[in-house]
């Protein structure tokens, strides 16, 4: 116990001493911070131009819209209107005095109605929203005309509401869901990588044999995958700590309700989540450990990584399918399969489907692979490390598994 | 103590590496494993360990199997490795603690070894910014920083520069003079000659010769005669009918059948009233009885 406590210190320290570890922490730091400032950044860059709470003059010089234009609800659409009759000049000061941010007149040409869009923002095109309103109301001032009633003029101009009813009632924003469950899956893809790396380092610098003379190759495999583990769950709790202070400090508090109420963030959540991340990292460094003993050479690593790297796209993969049709027998079989349920349970977890019992059982089959897994991956290990010759095939790894 | 090898074996598919092989080390001192490359020293260091498992016989340390918990020992592997970008000062830690070490004692250990190794500048500096010789240096102290009992050193001058060589010596002889028990294979036989007591030959994986070095030596005639003269020789050496192995500034190396030889060149060169400022019967070398036993 002492000796994996030694490796996995030693394995840390060195993990996090990397420039490659925290250059990357700082990279999603800043990405994270940058993330959450995005309203107030686009609200900075779109000052001028036409967004929620903007100034829109319209201006009904030749009372086209008959002085019905007030009946337009700017509020709801987000603007704050004002009718006024404004002649183009009167206009463009107003807008660069600031009384208004954008203008609008509408007027006659040979029977075709033209809204000139009056803004200082060259790219800015004019609010459908607003666009639609007002080809809606001067329809319907044409159809008053015609002496129709309200109902008469509902049925020849009908809204069709759309409403989707899914089978399960699924909390949370599927975007925001994808997007985490993509995180947890590059964590514990590049975190079981670096397992590999590790192993094939020590090969390639030839201080296995000085290793496993001073612990067991068990000891190797078990403080290595925990110090590495260790690291990239200090990477995860600082990218965490920074988003969530940084929520704190850049989110107004309705933007903060709605990420969290988006993302279904609660503790029980977070937790299952952060065990998840341990377990799938655990199987998947097992794997990693295993494909990394097997080869001596670095440019190796790559060739003998990747169908571990299938393996675990395979996974993630299959967790998509969970959140795309969260309900049917592939979703159950991918919140149990080991190498997705990593990825598809938090999501179903976040998604509000999952049962108690489907959790426990999604956790014990996990855990037994685990200990499968990494009963092999040692085995193999201890077998291999001192091989500097060829790459090996899978009947040398079988006669390794089956050596005393 | 004691450290027993008897009749171990070890075959990798059908090539038998090691076959059969004995050795016994009961006093502080140096055994010497020689042979050629591919002879089967490093299977038997590695068997001798527990790096890889025998396929017959037995390997003990004081009467027990030797394992890396039952017996306290050291290990100067034949492949050098150092962790190319961390810290010297990190890793003589790490393995220092691997080995049971509390961490005052290994950084007093450390400081100690560094400076008797001459690599103290190099202390905090990586792995990767060193010459090979120091990284051999660095391995060293990883073998010895713990106090081991028994110490196996594969090939611990190959490489290195004769200042280097010479400070290592010097290490090795003051671990004898501390009663460590020391297993080395060496291709160096003046090396060898200088630290073993006993040796054992491989070839092939099966022993050719083994025991007491002196005694080994003993039952060789003396095959060679080196004479250093003031004038030329070779005439002399010619009615003789012997055979001139090294002549240079009249110094001669001649090979001889037996002693009786070199008195009579003796002779033969003082009646001729030359003056000799050396005259010297050898035994063969180690070098020879190796060449001797494994050259083919």
């Amino acid at each position: 116990m002492r000796d994996i406590v030694t490796v996995s210190k030693f394995t840390l320290k060195e993990m996090i001493k990397r420039k490659v570890f925290i250059i990357t922490t700082i990279i999603i730091m800043a990405l994270i911070v940058l993330g959450f400032n995005l309203p107030n950044i686009i609200n900075i860059f779109s000052k001028g131009s036409i967004s929620e709470g903007s100034k829109i003059l319209i201006a009904d010089n030749e009372n086209i819209f008959e002085g019905k234009l007030k009946e337009i609800d700017g509020k709801e659409m987000g603007y704050s209107l004002k009718i006024k009759t404004s002649s183009l000049d009167e206009i463009k000061k107003d807008i660069e005095s600031h009384k208004v941010n954008a203008g609008i007149i509408v007027e006659r040409e040979n029977n075709e109605i033209t809204f000139r869009y009056i803004v200082n923002d060259t790219m800015a095109m004019m609010p459908e929203d607003l666009g639609e309103q007002l080809e809606k109301l001067y329809t319907n001032i044409q159809i008053e005309k015609l002496g129709l009633s309200e109902t008469e003029i509902k049925q020849i101009t009908p809204t069709f509401d759309v409403q989707v009813e899914q089978t399960e009632t699924i909390k949370g924003n599927t975007l925001v869901i994808t997007l985490l469950s993509i995180l947890l899956f590059y964590a514990i893809y590049f975190c079981a990588y670096q397992v590999s790396s590790s192993i094939t380092t020590e090969k390639t610098s030839k201080i296995m044999e000085t290793l496993v003379t001073s612990t067991s190759p068990r000891t190797i495999v078990i403080g290595k995958t925990i110090g590495i583990g260790l690291g990239g769950l200090i990477q995860i709790l600082i990218l965490i700590l920074t988003a969530v202070v940084s929520a704190k400090l850049f989110l107004s508090k309705a933007m903060l309700d709605l990420v969290l109420t988006s993302t279904q963030v609660s503790p029980l959540n977070l937790t299952l989540m952060i065990i998840f991340f341990i377990l799938g990292y655990y199987l998947f460094a097992f794997i990693y450990a295993l494909s990394g003993s097997t080869v001596s050479k670095p440019e190796d690593i790559q060739a003998a990584a990747t169908p571990v790297t299938l393996l675990t796209i395979a996974g993630f993969y299959l967790s998509e399918m969970v959140i795309n049709k969260p309900v049917g027998s592939l979703t159950n079989f991918a919140t149990i399969c080991p190498i997705s349920s990593p990825f598809a349970m938090p999501a179903r977890v976040m998604m509000g489907l999952s049962s108690p019992s489907e959790i426990i059982l999604s956790l014990a089959v996990l855990i037994v692979s685990i200990i499968v897994v990494a009963h092999v991956a040692i085995k193999i290990y201890s077998n291999a490390i001192l091989n500097y010759g060829t790459k090996m095939t899978i009947k040398d790894l079988v006669k390794m598994y089956k050596a005393k | 103590m004691s450290l027993v090898l008897k009749n171990v074996s070890k075959k990798f598919g059908t090539k038998l590496a090691v076959d059969n092989i004995s050795l016994t080390l009961d006093k502080p001192g140096v055994y010497g494993l020689l042979g050629p490359n591919g002879a089967g020293k490093t299977t038997t260091i590695r068997m001798l360990l527990g790096i890889i498992k025998k396929d017959k016989g037995n390997i003990t340390w004081n009467g027990k199997e030797v394992t890396r918990k039952s017996v306290n020992f050291g290990y100067l592997p034949e492949e050098r490795g150092v962790y190319p970008k961390t810290i010297i000062r990190s890793q003589l830690m790490y393995f220092a603690e691997l080995k049971g070490m509390k961490k005052i004692d290994a950084e007093k250990a450390i400081e100690h070894w560094a400076k008797i190794l001459k690599v103290d500048e190099y202390l905090d500096m990586v792995a990767e910014k060193l010459s090979k010789g120091n990284q051999q240096k660095i391995q060293l102290m990883c073998a010895i920083i713990h106090n081991p009992e028994l110490i196996v050193l594969d090939e611990p001058f190959s490489g290195l520069d004769p200042v280097n060589t010479e400070i290592i010596k010097n290490v090795i002889i003051d671990l004898v003079k501390k009663g460590k028990y020391i297993i080395m294979s060496a291709h160096q036989m003046t090396t060898i000659e200088e630290f073993c007591s006993d040796i054992l030959i491989l070839n092939k994986g099966k022993t050719v010769l083994q025991g007491n070095l002196k005694e080994i030596k003993n039952t060789y005639k003396a095959n060679r005669v080196e004479i250093d003269v003031n004038k030329d020789i070779s005439k002399i050496i010619k009615t003789l009918k012997l055979e001139v192995e090294i002549e240079k500034n009249n110094q001669y190396k001649i090979k001889i059948d037996k002693e009786e030889q070199a008195y009579k060149l003796l002779n033969k060169v003082v009646e001729a009233n030359i003056a000799v400022t050396k005259f010297e019967i050898e035994k063969p070398t180690l070098n020879d009885i190796f060449i001797e036993k494994v050259g083919e």
